[in-house]
């Protein structure tokens, strides 16, 4: 996988949308994820008193279903770096407003999530730039990618259950994330693959 | 010590006074010379003296390369001056074998050898060189570069030296006597570091640059090196005529075979003589056109000279002596490119603790630790939700971040890079700064009575976005750089179609030599007219590009950036003078708009390309 695609963080459904209902779709990687975020972004914008927890759910099943189509291609192009930070945004933007939708007082464990998730997502980026390595498949897949973990999450949501169910992800994912990190930088410090670093342009000005 | 005869073909390399110590021999590092270039009077510009026991340019140099762990050394030179350089050889700490080659053709081929032989890492560069051992110590000791260059982007001490072209850390084209360039940010300073991975392609490179020299090739490797010749006069040129008339000549009016005054003709036969043989360069083409990852370490301010003659040899040491090596590399590790809060307002200082911690045996990940421990208790005095808490949370977030800096400048001035350190760096900085967002808002809940969490929410979302715009952006053009078509050994010219004339490559030599920049109209070479969208995102590009220029915009653009020091000055000071609320909303604005003008830049050179 290139990085751009490692950073997306794909889970089983967006892999197998894009296998699926991606290859017979002409539109490219980027006017999709576009296009399926703009939903979920006028969702976000919306006043919380006027949005209901079954129209943000809704604005997150296109999100999944048109954006994850877009899910397995390496396209090379000048604006796919655009595709990632998009995901994350509404990604992280979708918790913030599915809690303060259902209850509120949850708020600080969607931070600890957040948290846990931003852990998660700065770790892929670093061991690709330092251990050229990506993260096992199997982390991902645990994570369930963002279309997983957005679909459980809504279906929480309107079950009334988001709050303790984000507690939950925070006790099973917690560890593992991080436990399977830490294991990788050790197995890296033992082998004898140098590291590599973070080209920087600098001025000797 | 033993001279190898010349015998058209470079010798076989004599290994017999390395033959009882080849296991320790071959271990290390090596390194390749070349004493190739004549002096002014036509001797070996290596062989200049520096002191009245007759120590030598070289003889200065091969020490500080067994210093640097270098424990073999080849030095190639000329028939006329293997006596001679044979004598230094002898001489030198480390086993060292001289092969006599006649010419740039002879260089490459032992080159070609000795790749061939070398099993780790080898240095390969000019013996007439007097520099700082650190500069040398950034390109040998420095893991971080495997294969790679010492470069500068200074026209002083880049004086003849072939240029380069650099983006994102990774050499993309490169000039030599017969190789020209466009748009050429770099001095290639004639050191050239490649990994025990890459000595195979090396091998290989070198053998077809030979060819590119010798038999058949030789006319038109003479025929590229006039062609420069006739870059160089033009640019003499139009130099004197400007410093004469006040006005700077067009292209058009330059002559294709100037008169040049005698000073001037003398300057231009010098620089000839000194970058006729540079067979370095030629590797450096030679690697960067077999698709090798080149990187670049960097001179920054320790001295670097060339000198020609006995009378710039004297000036060099002056200059040389006049220096404090020990405080250039304590500058050196401060960060080149970084925010401003951190290069005016903890750079200066904490470049002074990375000097206390390195005499006190510590290491960068203890500091790093040290700094997340510091940031923990930040978190917790934060929490505390008072105004005295505020308070002692905002300086202990600062001293937590002066350590931040200390980490990074202890490893460069040590030069201490372990596997874990960027690592765990990386990752506390994080860390450090979304527990403060959770130390804050438990405060606000706790002491002020606001809930601020669905804020802080906020603020790890943007911020983690913005970072992730930064990294995509960042893999998405080194992925479009790595994609980018490898041109072969054989072509002269960087350019598309049929080689320039003469009258054409002036756009290429006012960018190439920037010794002198003309009149601001005149600096820049013109760009092919664009249209619709792509011509106004290639506008908006080009008014971006000159806000580089100047410092007070170069500036203002990063503090607008909202870059690590800027951000956690902002948290301590709103922080302690306000409350949380004011800290999330001031980093959610700023951040925000920091996101927009990030995100729009990008989209404008993405457009633009």
């Amino acid at each position: 996988m290139t990085p751009l695609q490692v950073y997306r963080d794909d889970g089983p459904l967006a892999a197998w949308l894009g296998r699926t209902v991606g290859a017979a779709l002409r539109l490219g990687e980027v006017p999709l994820t576009l296009l399926g975020a703009l939903p979920l972004v006028v969702a976000l914008a919306w006043p919380l008193s006027a949005l209901t927890t079954g129209a943000a759910a809704l604005a997150v099943a296109v999100l999944v279903l048109v954006a994850g189509a877009a899910s397995g291609r390496a396209e090379p192009g000048r604006f796919a770096w655009v595709t990632p930070p998009v995901l994350r945004a509404v990604e992280y933007g979708a918790f913030i407003k599915l809690v303060a939708l259902t209850d509120g007082d949850w708020m600080p464990a969607c931070y600890a999530f957040l948290a846990l998730l931003a852990f998660h997502h700065y770790d892929a980026v670093y061991r690709l730039r330092h251990q050229r390595l990506e993260p096992p498949a199997w982390v991902r897949w645990a994570g369930g990618g963002w279309d997983g973990r957005l679909v459980v999450a809504s279906a929480l949501a309107l079950a009334g259950a988001l709050g303790p169910g984000l507690l939950v992800a925070i006790v099973v994912l917690g560890p593992v994330f991080v436990a399977e990190s830490v294991v990788s930088w050790l197995r890296f410090v033992a082998a004898e693959r140098v590291a590599t670093y973070e080209d920087e342009d600098v001025q000797d000005e | 010590m033993s001279i190898a005869a010349h015998s058209g073909r470079p010798a076989a390399v004599d290994r017999a006074p390395g033959a009882r110590r080849r296991a320790a021999a071959w271990a290390g590092a090596s390194a390749l010379l070349y004493a190739t270039t004549a002096d002014a009077g036509g001797g070996p510009a290596a062989l200049l003296r520096l002191d009245a026991e007759g120590t030598t340019i070289l003889g200065r140099l091969l020490g500080q390369l067994a210093d640097l762990g270098v424990r073999r050394v080849w030095i190639v030179t000329r028939p006329a001056w293997a006596d001679a350089v044979g004598r230094e050889a002898a001489g030198a700490p480390q086993p060292a074998d001289v092969i006599v080659a006649a010419d740039i053709a002879d260089d490459l081929r032992a080159t070609a050898d000795v790749a061939g032989r070398a099993s780790d890492r080898l240095i390969v560069g000019r013996s007439d060189v007097l520099a700082h051992r650190e500069a040398l110590a950034g390109l040998l000791a420095d893991p971080r570069v495997t294969t790679g260059v010492l470069a500068t982007t200074s026209g002083r001490r880049g004086r003849w030296a072939y240029r380069t072209r650099s983006a994102r850390g990774r050499m993309l084209s490169a000039s030599s006597p017969f190789h020209s360039i466009r748009r050429p940010s770099h001095f290639f300073l004639g050191f050239l570091k490649v990994d025990r991975r890459d000595l195979a392609t090396l091998e290989e490179a070198a053998g077809r640059l030979a060819e590119l020299a010798d038999g058949p090739g030789r006319a038109r490797f003479e025929e590229e090196l006039a062609r420069k010749v006739v870059v160089w006069r033009r640019r003499r040129w139009q130099l004197a005529r400007a410093a004469q008339t006040g006005l700077w000549p067009d292209p058009e009016e330059i002559p294709l075979d100037p008169p040049l005054d005698p000073a001037d003709e003398a300057d231009v036969a010098e620089r000839l003589r000194a970058t006729r043989d540079d067979a370095g360069a030629m590797l450096v083409v030679g690697l960067v056109r077999s698709g090798v990852h080149v990187s670049s370490s960097y001179l920054r301010n320790f001295f670097y000279a060339r000198p020609r003659s006995p009378e710039e040899l004297a000036e060099a040491q002056a200059e040389l002596a006049a220096l404090d090596e020990d405080a250039v590399l304590l500058d050196a590790a401060v960060k080149g490119a970084d925010g401003f809060f951190t290069t005016y307002f903890v750079s200066p200082y904490s470049k002074y603790i990375a000097r206390f911690a390195a005499r006190r045996g510590w290491t960068p990940n203890v500091v790093t630790t040290i700094s997340m421990a510091i940031g923990a208790g930040a978190t917790a005095a934060f929490a505390i939700g008072s105004r005295a808490g505020l308070i002692a949370g905002a300086v202990l977030l600062q001293a937590a971040f002066t350590m931040d800096c200390v980490d990074g400048q202890l490893a460069r001035y040590t030069r201490q890079f372990s596997k874990l350190g960027a690592w765990l760096d990386s990752i506390f900085d994080r860390g450090k700064e979304y527990l403060v967002y959770a130390g804050l808002a438990i405060g606000s809940t706790r002491g002020f009575g606001v809930d601020v969490w669905t804020l802080a929410c906020a603020a790890i979302a943007l911020q983690t976005a913005r970072h992730m715009v930064d990294f995509s952006y960042a893999a998405g053009r080194h992925e479009a750089i790595a994609a980018l078509p490898l041109r072969d050994l054989a072509e002269p010219d960087e350019r598309d179609g049929p080689p320039a004339a003469a009258a054409e490559t002036e756009a290429e030599a006012q960018a190439a030599e920037g010794e002198l920049p003309g009149p601001a109209e005149r600096a820049e070479p013109p760009e092919p007219e664009r249209r619709g969208l792509r011509g106004i995102a290639a506008a908006g590009v080009r008014f971006i590009t000159r806000l580089e220029k100047r410092p007070a915009t170069r500036w203002a653009k990063r503090i607008v950036a909202l870059p690590i020091g800027e951000r956690f000055a902002l948290i301590s000071i709103t922080a302690a003078l306000f409350t949380p609320r004011t800290t999330f909303i001031a980093l959610l604005a700023w951040g925000g708009f920091a996101a927009c003008y990030s995100v729009g830049g990008r989209v404008m050179r993405s457009v633009a390309r």
